[in-house]
């Protein structure tokens, strides 16, 4: 029943009709309900706060300024809406600087939205409907709300983003994953504060001959304690970032490559990151990294049907040999061979074998576009789940891994009756119960700890994941809405990987987490689902585990590191030097070494303070070669011999490292 | 494409125009020529006893030659394009769009070999040795607003099966050159009002050619299809059938069926949304999304044979992928801006874009005749 003054107030916004066209022009509102004649107004918004990047003819603009702080709901799910179909936007910002606050497309009955945020007092929101859809007219209302609680686990909160936002990853080096997204000359990286929130900063580029439009993936090609980017498009593009972190250069190679799923990973185990990606129509495609700012072109040798298939390659090790593996979900149609998954071992000599048969399973017609790899059954070695994109090869299919070989356990596992399809499924324990939870096909296959799985309802779809709010549970990033996990009571622990001989991030590293009820097992992988990079952070669910017992880092360099009795619900960063110890777990923090090589001086630099620390060298086999002074942030090194050298700071702000050439 | 709309055809008149009796006794020449040449030995080129013989050069050991004017397929300044003696023109009802490039498309065969018919909606079979032979141009492209051609793609019949070659024109016009790995050409061209568009035509490598050009994962032609050429075109010498033309030129065997399935002109206002959208569909889609296609394990089902079930256009289908929100029918009745058919083909960004090759700018009249279609239809999706 509507209130007299609601009647006024429409009465009042109707003569104003044409005053709500443009942003500039946007009619401050109270709470009510609003007619909105028509959506006709010159200015369409373009910054777009739904999923849906499509933008709309027009627009109707509205402002709202909070008088305290609490929730809004903004909704045309109103019953004399029946039948309609709206879309919304909120921002706050300026008209030349709009950034998203929320907003909804089809969260209401039918088409109709609603969109329920947090408002601080005193700020301005800047509320914009558009005719994606129609500009038929429609009635709004706005009033104050309960906080918005948790769908189904999870809480959606926008944040700026440009172009694509496919990329979750820790790009300043403080050990918080930041949430990135980029277009063509722009990277834009809402860096996670260490007290919650984020720090949007866009960075400039040159333009990217090509833009991430199958994948994207991340890691720190050039070993300078800073992640890059790699844009998979018609060729790939690198963005390289400086040495501090605040800038990027733009290295695209000439190739055309059709690509698809692209990782990050040192195929050639020389400590330095390579890049591959998959080639639609033609033999797979890496780029060997050369060490010195130069990349070398390679096709052959890691899916070489020669029109392609091949979508989604994820770097995992099968058979426990400490050599990275790589399988391949593949989709074509037609029967085709290039149809058919590749599972190619790594014989550690260089070469790798397709061992994909149709005796393990892993070689049929499915029409899949990614591979969900975990121990799902925390036995020790990483299954599979090979998710169906169509159901016209075959369906979805969970393989147990029994060493070196599969069993196809589908039946009764509950993805036998699973019927979303989709091009991604990754795996990831989002309720850190300890078992891996497959999420894909438009819901969450939750984990029942006994190799069956039950369908649960997610309010996201797939996206980037990791941890950017530091919680220690999976959130899910879809286009401008992170779904942040609201988590629950389990425990949990996370690991950074830090290469010294191994490459900078430790991908392709095993990481064993022991707890008195059993042993988990990730590999640090850059790249997997179909087209999104998530955290490279190695995520644990403990379940109501009170203590971790070890943790154990198998790197690529054969190195094994051991962690005794580290805390449970904490960040655990581990460098690759060879030994068992206890480690603090602050985060390590970058660290820049210059000139290398190095003759007589290295000089380090980086957000520390020196005093108080215990500086190390270590050779390239993780021994100590000697235990320095610092003078003003300079070390001397002439007594070194030549060779390739690793420089450790432990003081009170944690441990960071870097390597440098003795020449 | 109407056949007067045919660049080629225009060309053509302003030849028969300026020296039509010429061109007519050619003809009749051809004529004699094609049709008693299935019992001569002829070689390659010149007069043989008064009749003139194709120069069209194939040694089907040696090719794909590294350069286009070694077939010979043109007389004259090969940058005109005027076929030579045995190379047919031939123009696919609805044609393919390639980023609004026009196309000039010719069949040549060896001496005594013919092409037979399998099915309306199925290429025809054609000989050892046979060429296609489509040469893309924009007639204006800025400054100077000449014609540039940019590439002549070739699939020759070998070993019972397609070689692809493709040839890249050079900026003088004057060559073209073997490249099968791909390249981009950022030209402007300018469309019928001068309006300048700027465009990476895209020159496509050998994996690209494939993806489209397989079907069951064998190498096939798109266009030569009975259903695609069973109209009425314009030739020097008149206008008549195209495939009675290639039984009259001897490169097809009589006898095909009198009543063919033929598919419509997506461009042609007397024929209904429904069939010109199928026609379209078929011809720029339905390579991929057919059973034994690329991407055959999606379930639409494109081909003008299939397509007139509205399943198999989608129509009320929901996505396998239904990555765009609020898009939630491959066809949603009634709701063009809710169907995934139309937001693909609105699209040019790589990965959404459909067709995901060939294309890298809206073709606008295409996307307008699909939302004219989808937004016609009365019943919504249930």
């Amino acid at each position: 029943m509507k209130k007299p003054v609601l009647t006024l107030a429409m009465g009042l916004l109707a003569w104003q009709a044409q005053a709500q066209g443009t942003c500039a022009t946007a009619v401050p509102i109270q709470l009510g309900n609003y007619y909105v004649t028509a959506i006709d107004g010159s200015q369409a918004p373009t910054t777009i706060c739904t999923g849906d990047a499509v933008v709309g003819q027009h627009g109707r603009w509205y402002s709202y300024t909070a008088d305290q702080d609490t929730s809004i709901t903004i909704t045309t799910d109103l019953p004399q809406n029946a039948g309609g179909d709206t879309r919304v936007h909120v921002y706050t910002g300026s008209c030349g600087n709009l950034v998203c606050q929320a907003g909804d497309d089809d969260s209401g009955s039918g088409y109709l939205s609603i969109t329920t945020f947090v408002v601080e007092a005193g700020t301005t929101y800047i509320i914009a409907f558009d005719d994606r859809w129609n500009a038929n007219g429609f009635t709004f209302s706005i009033q104050n709300a309960a906080p918005p609680p948790p769908v189904n686990g999870f809480i959606a909160q926008a944040v700026p983003i440009t172009g694509s936002a496919y990329c979750i990853v820790d790009m300043n080096a403080d050990g918080l994953d930041d949430a990135v997204s980029v277009s063509s000359t722009v990277i834009n990286i809402n860096y996670q504060n260490a007290g919650g929130g984020f720090t949007n900063q866009q960075h400039t580029t040159t333009p990217a001959d090509y833009l991430p439009s199958w994948s994207l993936c991340a890691g720190d090609l050039d070993g300078n304690g800073y992640n890059d980017l790699v844009y998979a498009g018609s060729g790939l593009t690198f963005m390289l970032a400086n040495n501090d972190g605040t800038g990027y250069t733009e290295l695209s190679h000439p190739q055309y490559i059709f690509c698809q799923r692209s990782n990050l990973v040192d195929i050639n185990n020389d400590g330095l990151l390579d890049a591959f990606s998959c080639h639609d129509v033609q033999p797979n495609v890496y780029y060997i990294n050369n060490g010195n700012g130069t990349w070398t072109w390679h096709q052959g040798g890691l899916g070489d049907q020669p029109d392609g298939g091949n979508y989604g390659s994820i770097w995992i090790d099968y058979n426990n040999d400490g050599n990275l593996d790589m399988f391949i979900a593949k989709c074509r149609g037609g029967n085709s061979p290039a149809s058919i998954d590749e599972l190619w071992r790594n014989n550690g000599d260089g070469t790798f074998t397709n061992v994909a048969s149709a005796a393990n399973g892993l070689a049929d017609f499915q029409q899949s576009w990614s591979s969900a790899w975990a121990d799902f059954d925390n036995d020790g070695d990483m299954d599979v789940m090979i998710g169906a994109s169509s159901f016209s090869g075959g369906g979805h299919k969970l393989m147990r891994n029994d060493g070196t070989t599969f069993t196809n356990i589908t039946a009764g596992s509950g993805f036998d009756l699973f019927n979303g399809t989709s091009i991604e499924f990754i795996a990831r324990d989002f309720d850190n119960d300890g078992y891996v939870d497959v999420l894909g096909g438009g819901g969450l296959m939750h984990n029942n700890g006994d190799m069956t799985f039950t369908l649960t309802t997610v309010p996201c779809s797939n996206g980037p994941t990791g941890d950017v709010n530091n919680d220690g549970f999976v959130d899910v990033q879809n286009n401008n809405t992170v779904y942040l996990n609201a988590g629950n009571e389990n425990n949990w622990v996370k690991v950074i990987t830090q290469g010294t001989l191994s490459n900078k991030n430790g991908i392709g590293a095993r990481v064993e987490v022991t707890t008195p009820a059993g042993t988990q097992i990730r590999d640090i992988v850059s790249g997997d689902g179909f087209r999104y990079m998530s955290t490279l952070t190695a995520m644990f669910g403990l379940g109501t585990q009170e203590s971790i017992t070890s943790i154990t880092v198998r790197w690529p360099s054969g190195l094994v590191d051991v962690v005794n009795s580290p805390d449970i619900n904490s960040t655990i960063t581990i460098v690759e030097n060879g030994t068992t110890t206890g480690v603090s777990s602050v985060p390590a923090t970058a660290l820049s070494l210059f000139p290398s090589p190095a003759h007589n001086t290295l000089h380090i630099t980086g957000p520390r303070d020196l005093a108080g620390s215990r500086i190390t060298i270590l050779d390239a086999t993780g021994k100590t070669v000697a235990l320095v002074p610092a003078v003003q942030g300079a070390i001397d090194v002439e007594s070194l011999m030549p060779g390739l050298y690793m420089l450790r700071i432990e003081g009170p702000s944690g441990t960071a490292t870097g390597k440098f050439i003795k020449e | 494409m109407r056949p007067t709309d045919d660049p080629l055809f225009v060309f053509l008149l302003d030849q028969m125009n300026r020296k039509g009796p010429v061109l007519i006794a050619v003809g009749a020449v051809v004529a004699i020529f094609l049709g008693c040449r299935k019992d001569e030995a002829l070689p390659p080129g010149g007069v043989e006893g008064g009749t003139p013989v194709s120069p069209v050069v194939l040694d089907l050991g040696s090719v794909p030659y590294p350069t286009l004017s070694q077939y010979h397929f043109f007389e004259g300044l090969m940058a005109d394009l005027e076929p030579a003696t045995g190379v047919l023109p031939y123009t696919p009802i609805t044609p393919a769009f390639g980023d609004y490039a026009e196309k000039y498309r010719f069949v040549w065969m060896p001496a005594g070999q013919k092409a037979s018919y399998v099915a309306d909606g199925q290429a025809l079979e054609f000989p050892e040795g046979a060429v296609l032979i489509k040469t893309a141009f924009y007639p204006k492209v800025l400054p100077t607003l000449e014609r540039r051609i940019l590439d002549t793609r070739l699939m020759i019949r070998k070993g019972g099966t397609w070689v692809f070659a493709e040839y890249v024109w050079n900026e003088e016009q004057t060559e073209a050159y073997l490249d099968m790995q791909g390249s981009n050409v950022p030209l402007t061209w300018a469309d019928e009002n001068g309006l300048p568009h700027d465009v990476a035509f895209r020159i496509p490598s050998e994996g690209e050619c494939i993806a489209c050009h397989s079907r069951y994962d064998e190498r096939v032609p798109i266009g030569p299809k009975p259903q695609n050429l069973n109209t009425v075109r314009q030739y020097p010498e008149g206008p008549m059938n195209q495939l009675a033309k290639w039984v009259a030129a001897g490169y097809l065997e009589s006898g095909y069926p009198a009543a063919i399935e033929t598919v419509a002109a997506w461009d042609d206002p007397q024929e209904s949304l429904e069939r010109r959208v199928r026609a379209y569909l078929d011809m720029n889609c339905s390579h991929c999304h057919n059973e034994g296609g690329f991407c055959g394990y999606r379930p639409m089902r494109f081909s003008w044979s299939e397509s007139a079930d509205p399943a198999a256009l989608g129509v009320c289908i929901p996505p396998d992928d239904p990555f765009a929100q609020g898009v939630d029918y491959i066809v949603h009745a009634g709701n063009a801006n809710r169907s995934m058919l139309y937001y693909r083909l609105s699209s040019t960004e790589e990965a959404v874009r459909m067709p995901l090759l060939e294309r890298t700018l809206r073709h606008e009249e295409a996307i307008q005749l699909v939302a004219d279609w989808i937004n016609s239809m009365p019943e919504p999706c249930p």
